[in-house]
């Protein structure tokens, strides 16, 4: 991989990481965009679209209220994408699975730590802030979103770092069976996420039927196809 | 002391600003300080107005704590602003903020976290898993932030328009229309997406792969299903992740 390509992958995790929660949720961290257009730059649109579908059901299961600690799957599936396309086809689906869950994670610790540290940061301006000083103001929120841009990158390097390892140390190692066990892993636990994550959004309510139609309405067009 | 407000006021910038409201989220303020960013240029009129002092106070009292749905806080800063404005005395300003807090909050996870965006996203799944591939993200893109952003827009307005009465724009029945069309929407759009998506994901696995996808799938369920409290689908992923490997190291 060329280190402008790495650098483009870079930027695009960093811009996905920032739409999370500072600018400007408009749900490009979604990882069924973040993922085809990593495809898109690696022309590999195929896994992009896949991980990102797979990623996206894990997503399901997050709900971002207030306080909530959640991993972040945006990075992770830039990640994800650029780990699975050296191995090409369904075999790269299991390593790419592996790479993005690890960075999610790290990328949920991360947005704890820029919390924390925007909130030192708000406690160190308190009295300009109190004065109703309009320029710390401006200045404090300024580098809190340049704050999470580095962490953004920071996570999405870390991504792609485990990646480069991944596709160096594993993707030969894997017997064809084993890669297969992996992609079983991961689509089966993305499957798995996704129906309970949607089932407790749904809940035990009226919506519930609503859900069982869609279900065998869905079902019914996979098997028409 | 009060000042009468442009006939318009700066709109632009302030929801321009919305869109970063939580670039400064903390455990402190939560969002208090994005908020305080946003109303800033809705206060310039006090400036202008010759009460610099009104004005610094208004700019405090708009990054105190803060904390309800992104999308919604324009309803805030709006009210906030216009009470500000009226000369509403600060113990009311803060009031007001503190009361609309969780509506905001309730109204925003319920309009667009459970139900706008898992709607959209299930839209643009069902299209990846019919092969329309790009296009079926730029939809849901487009869709999805045509409503975001109208209700970005809205809110900012609203609050603007009714100041400290603001909590009869929440009773809106386009609003309350909204809310209970989306929970069932929601519900049969991301139903149909799943079996579809399951087709889409599990088209390369054959013979024992497929029955083995169909056993992790519903045993990855039951497991976070009744470990609801412990389990997390990171964990879950991760941890097949790491059997399957070890599987494959021993059944070569």
């Amino acid at each position: 991989m060329s280190l402008g390509l790495l650098l483009a992958l870079l930027a695009w995790g960093t811009l996905v990481g920032l739409d999370l929660v500072s600018v400007p949720q408009m749900m490009i961290a979604r990882p069924l965009v973040a993922g085809p257009i990593a495809g898109a730059m690696l022309g590999d649109v195929w896994t992009g679209l896949t991980l990102g579908v797979l990623f996206e059901l894990f997503q399901y299961e997050v709900l971002p209220v207030g306080a909530a600690r959640y991993p972040e799957y945006g990075p992770a599936t830039v990640a994800a994408v650029s780990a699975a396309h050296a191995a090409a086809g369904t075999l790269g689906l299991g390593l790419g699975a592996l790479v993005g869950l690890i960075s999610g994670m790290a990328g949920g610790v991360s947005l704890h730590v820029v919390r924390r540290l925007n909130a030192r940061a708000v406690r160190r301006a308190t009295a300009a802030l109190e004065a109703g000083d309009a320029r710390v103001l401006v200045r404090l929120h300024t580098a809190a979103i340049l704050r999470d841009a580095a962490r953004a990158a920071v996570v999405t390097a870390l991504g792609l770092g485990l990646a480069l390892l991944a596709r160096t140390y594993l993707a030969g190692t894997i017997s064809a069976r084993g890669v297969m066990l992996l992609d079983v892993a991961a689509v089966g636990s993305a499957l798995a996420v996704g129906t309970a994550g949607t089932l407790r959004l749904v809940g035990r309510g009226p919506d519930l039927r609503w859900f069982a139609a869609g279900v065998v309405g869905g079902a019914a067009v996979a098997w028409l196809r | 002391m009060s000042a009468a407000p442009r006939a318009r006021p700066a709109f632009g910038r302030s929801l321009l600003r919305l869109f970063t409201v939580q670039g400064s989220w903390n455990y402190e303020r939560m969002q208090g300080v994005g908020m305080g960013v946003a109303e800033e240029p809705l206060l310039r009129d006090l400036r202008v107005a010759g009460n610099g002092a009104a004005y610094r106070a208004a700019v405090a009292r708009g990054a105190h704590f803060f904390n309800a749905h992104p999308y919604l806080c324009g309803l805030a800063v709006g009210a906030a602003a216009r009470a500000e404005h009226e000369g509403v005395p600060p113990e009311q300003v803060e009031r007001l903020r503190t009361a609309l807090c969780g509506p905001l909050g309730s109204l925003g996870d319920r309009l667009v976290w459970a139900g706008w965006l898992p709607f959209t996203s299930g839209l643009g799944l069902i299209g990846v898993a019919l092969g329309l591939g790009f296009p079926a993200i730029l939809g849901f893109l487009v869709v999805f932030n045509a409503g975001h952003v109208a209700l970005r827009w809205w809110a900012l307005r609203a609050g603007w328009t009714h100041g400290v009465r603001v909590a009869v724009a929440l009773r809106q029945p386009v609003l309350q229309r909204a809310t209970a069309v989306l929970g069932p929407a929601m519900a049969f759009v991301v139903g149909a997406a799943l079996p579809l998506v399951a087709q889409y994901l599990s088209g390369g696995f054959l013979g024992w792969s497929r029955v083995a996808l169909a056993a992790v799938a519903a045993g990855g369920f039951a497991l976070l299903w009744w470990l609801r409290a412990r389990l997390t689908g990171v964990r879950l992923g991760l941890a097949l992740l790491a059997v399957a490997t070890l599987a494959g190291w021993l059944w070569p």
